[in-house]
């Protein structure tokens, strides 16, 4: 079941598009990755599913309903640039937002004091956001926007300004959210983090959507039976051998004694035959396809030579 | 709790917190009085040394009656004019009055080391007039003449009342208290609505550039976000004058009776009880009259209960227009050309109150209060007069009307502005956003 669904959507600034028909549909309880270049139109999308801007064609479904304004009690937005007064003391800004989000006084204060706790932040509680640096002011936020527990949630570039560390603390707490139910949007130019945690995925290229769909299967269809193979013997021989069925497509000679030979191989059917080939001409140490990581599929896909 | 007023409960916590909030409402009273009082002492103490003018009188009628007093010495020399003009420079200057000044006189010169003020020429002009008025006078012989003029010079005091009011509503016709209490009160409103109609400019700019907007957009209605803002600082503004009003009772009815003497005080009681004949001996009419408009706690609640209103509803017009100009810009010095319109008629309605000081029932007075952009200032101002109740309701009914649609026109502009970064957006664009559709 989906979500959310975003069907047809256009959006024109004057000048230029935004958005040109954009359409995608998030799993529930999926961790789905918005990708795109810088001025694709990502935020323009977010924007528009939190009800912050509107479409000026199509529409956003929220569960099986057009979505609606009360429904942005159900989405948390954690936007790019960090959104919080730089005057107010954290605990204060923090309980401010929990209540215009519907949670009472109480209930936001004792959530508020566990999430502090999770983080080790407690003592920041009285001091003022001027007083923390981006990362910290970024952890507040986080916690802002999980605070109301929505079922929605939108990380508009969540791993920026984190070290490593902390970034890894925010992973596992995506993570988490969604292991508890929560559907997660997150637009993002860090593709080792799509690979680790999004199941889904959409890319955003020129107001377009151009690529759609589960990360595993994206990987795999765009791999293009691209292999590589570690041997030991004679390379001449193995060329030889291998010549009859599949394409050698660089070779790369190795410091520790096995070489590397990347293949492209006609069809899967035909993978057989080239491990018996090749097992045939040299000591064949190990063989595997050549999976795609997204960073070389998004180039591909926004060139256009996917 | 609504977010509405979980926004206005922000913003004015936020405010009131604030050192400056708490400094500022405590020490502007001081400040006003200080800026009132301060030129009273300065010319009280800061005459300087005394001048000293050395006096050369060739018709010997005046130099022995000029009199000196703390700012002016006059010393009779006995020297001819070029040798005191020479010798004598320790002095101010040196006067010269001819032999026939009596019948011709422009015979009167005086030769300064340094430039003379109008101010001092003025004094002795006065004097020497005054003196030669006496010796003309003299000339007629008339008999007994010092207790004549003693007896013939006279000094007018008129208190005024209102043919339209009963005689116990005549206390607050004190023209002096009504001039100074319309300056003062258009002033207050000036400065209020510059001053917190900006305050909610620039936090909105902020606001906008903190990105704290998208944050609260997602949850809160852009229109409750604005006027969130604008009540917030409304409340902000209306416990200001509240605490200088409690602070101004106080001074009227507690310190200024055991200030002044027992008698000013009983004839105040006597005018304020309708006696509109009380007159207290050796006491000016107009001052008894100011101290039992001061002293009045009536008069006082209704002056900052307009005052209240007035303020409240000048800055919600004013304050929401500041708020569209705030979100159309990206920072403080863009905001410059755009709130050009919006701080004119401020401006304007200042001059405006200043004539109508003058003239509190002049056409121009009226339509000026009434006309929204102008009346908090201008109708400020002619409240002491005493005017029609229906004038001052149908000014607050216009404003607060005028200010419900320029409310439904600034959030457009804002709902707008908020999410539009970069380029500063001209008048045009402007008008483009308001019929914006969403």
């Amino acid at each position: 079941m989906n979500i959310l669904t975003v069907e047809h959507v256009s959006k024109h600034y004057a000048g230029h598009t935004a958005l040109d028909d954009v359409s995608l549909a998030v799993p529930k309880g999926s961790v789905y990755g918005l990708l795109g270049p810088n001025g694709a139109g990502k935020t323009t999308l977010i924007r528009i599913i939190n009800r912050i801007t509107a479409p000026d064609a199509g529409g956003v479904r929220f569960g099986d309903r057009e979505l609606r304004p009360e429904d942005v009690y159900r989405i948390g937005y954690l936007p790019e640039e960090r959104g919080l007064y730089k005057k107010m003391k954290v605990g204060e800004q923090a309980l401010f937002f929990a209540r215009l989000k519907g949670l009472s006084r109480r209930e936001a204060t004792q959530r508020l004091k566990h999430w502090f706790e999770k983080f080790g932040i407690q003592e920041w509680w009285n001091k003022k956001v001027e007083e923390l640096s981006k990362g910290m002011a970024q952890k507040v936020q986080f916690i802002v926007t999980v605070l109301h527990e929505p079922e929605l949630l939108i990380f508009d570039e969540p791993f920026s300004g984190f070290d490593p560390i902390n970034a890894n603390l925010l992973k596992e707490e995506i993570l988490a959210l969604r292991d508890k139910g929560a559907t997660i949007i997150f637009s993002t130019h860090n593709m080792s983090s799509v690979e680790e945690i999004c199941d889904h995925i959409t890319l955003i290229n020129r107001s377009k959507n151009i690529l759609s769909g589960n990360v595993d299967e994206i990987r795999r269809c765009h791999g293009a039976n691209i292999f590589e193979l570690d041997y030991r013997g004679d390379e001449a021989a193995l060329r030889a051998r291998l010549a009859a069925c599949c394409e050698v497509m660089e070779s790369t000679p190795s410091v520790t004694g096995y070489h590397t030979l990347k293949l492209h191989v006609g069809s899967d059917a035909e993978v057989r035959g080239v491990i018996a080939a090749a097992n045939e001409a040299v000591e064949l140490r190990s063989f595997r396809e050549v999976i795609p990581s997204m960073n070389d599929i998004f180039i591909r896909a926004v060139n256009g030579t996917l | 709790m609504s977010n509405i007023s979980l926004i206005i409960g922000r913003e004015f916590n936020e405010r009131v917190r604030k050192k400056s909030f708490i400094i500022t409402t405590l020490l502007m009273p001081v400040l006003m009085i200080a800026l009132m009082v301060a030129p009273a002492l300065i010319m009280e103490y800061s005459h300087g040394e005394q001048k000293r003018i050395a006096v050369i009188d060739r018709s010997g009628l005046v130099a022995g009656a000029l009199e000196s007093d703390e700012t002016i010495r006059f010393e009779t020399v006995d020297l001819d004019v070029e040798a005191a003009r020479d010798s004598l420079k320790e002095y101010f200057g040196v006067l010269h009055i001819g032999a026939g000044i009596l019948d011709d006189p422009a015979d009167l010169r005086l030769y300064a080391n340094a430039s003379t003020s109008l101010m001092l020429e003025g004094k002795i002009t006065s004097q020497i007039e005054h003196i030669l008025e006496t010796e003309k006078l003299k000339r007629y012989e008339i008999e007994d003449l010092p207790r004549i003029m003693e007896e013939v010079k006279t000094t007018v005091k008129m208190r005024t009342f209102r043919n339209d009011k009963e005689e116990d509503e005549q206390n607050n016709s004190s023209p002096v208290v009504a001039t100074a209490l319309g300056y003062i009160l258009g002033f207050m409103l000036y400065m209020f609505l510059l001053l917190y109609g900006s305050i909610v400019m620039q936090s909105v700019i902020e606001e906008k550039n903190n990105r704290v907007l998208e944050v609260m957009v997602s949850s809160v209605r852009p229109f409750d976000l604005m006027m969130g803002k604008i009540l917030g600082v409304a409340c902000v503004a209306v416990l200001q004058i509240l605490i200088w009003s409690v602070l101004i009772c106080l001074v009227g009815a507690v310190v200024l009776p055991q200030l002044m003497p027992a008698d000013v005080l009983a004839g105040a009681e006597a005018v304020r009880q309708g006696a509109a004949a009380a007159t207290v001996e050796g006491v000016d009419p107009q001052l008894l009259q100011a101290v039992a408009a001061m002293t009045d706690l009536g008069y006082i609640l209704k002056i900052f209960g307009c005052l209240v209103l007035f303020i409240f509803g000048g800055f919600l017009l004013y304050s929401a227009m500041f708020a569209a100009v705030g979100s159309a810009v990206d920072n403080v010095q863009d905001a410059q050309q755009l709130q050009t319109p919006v701080t004119l008629p401020i401006i304007l309605a200042l001059f405006m109150m200043l004539a109508v000081i003058n003239d509190p029932n002049s056409p121009v007075a009226f339509w000026f209060s009434i006309i929204p952009l102008t009346s908090p200032i201008v109708m400020m101002a002619r409240i002491p007069y005493d005017i029609p109740m229906w004038e001052i309701g149908l000014s607050l009914v216009i404003l607060y009307a005028s200010f419900a649609a320029m409310v439904w026109v600034a959030a457009k502009i804002y709902r707008v502005g908020i999410f539009m970064y970069g380029k500063k957006p001209s008048f045009k664009e402007l008008w483009k956003w308001m019929r914006y559709r969403y």
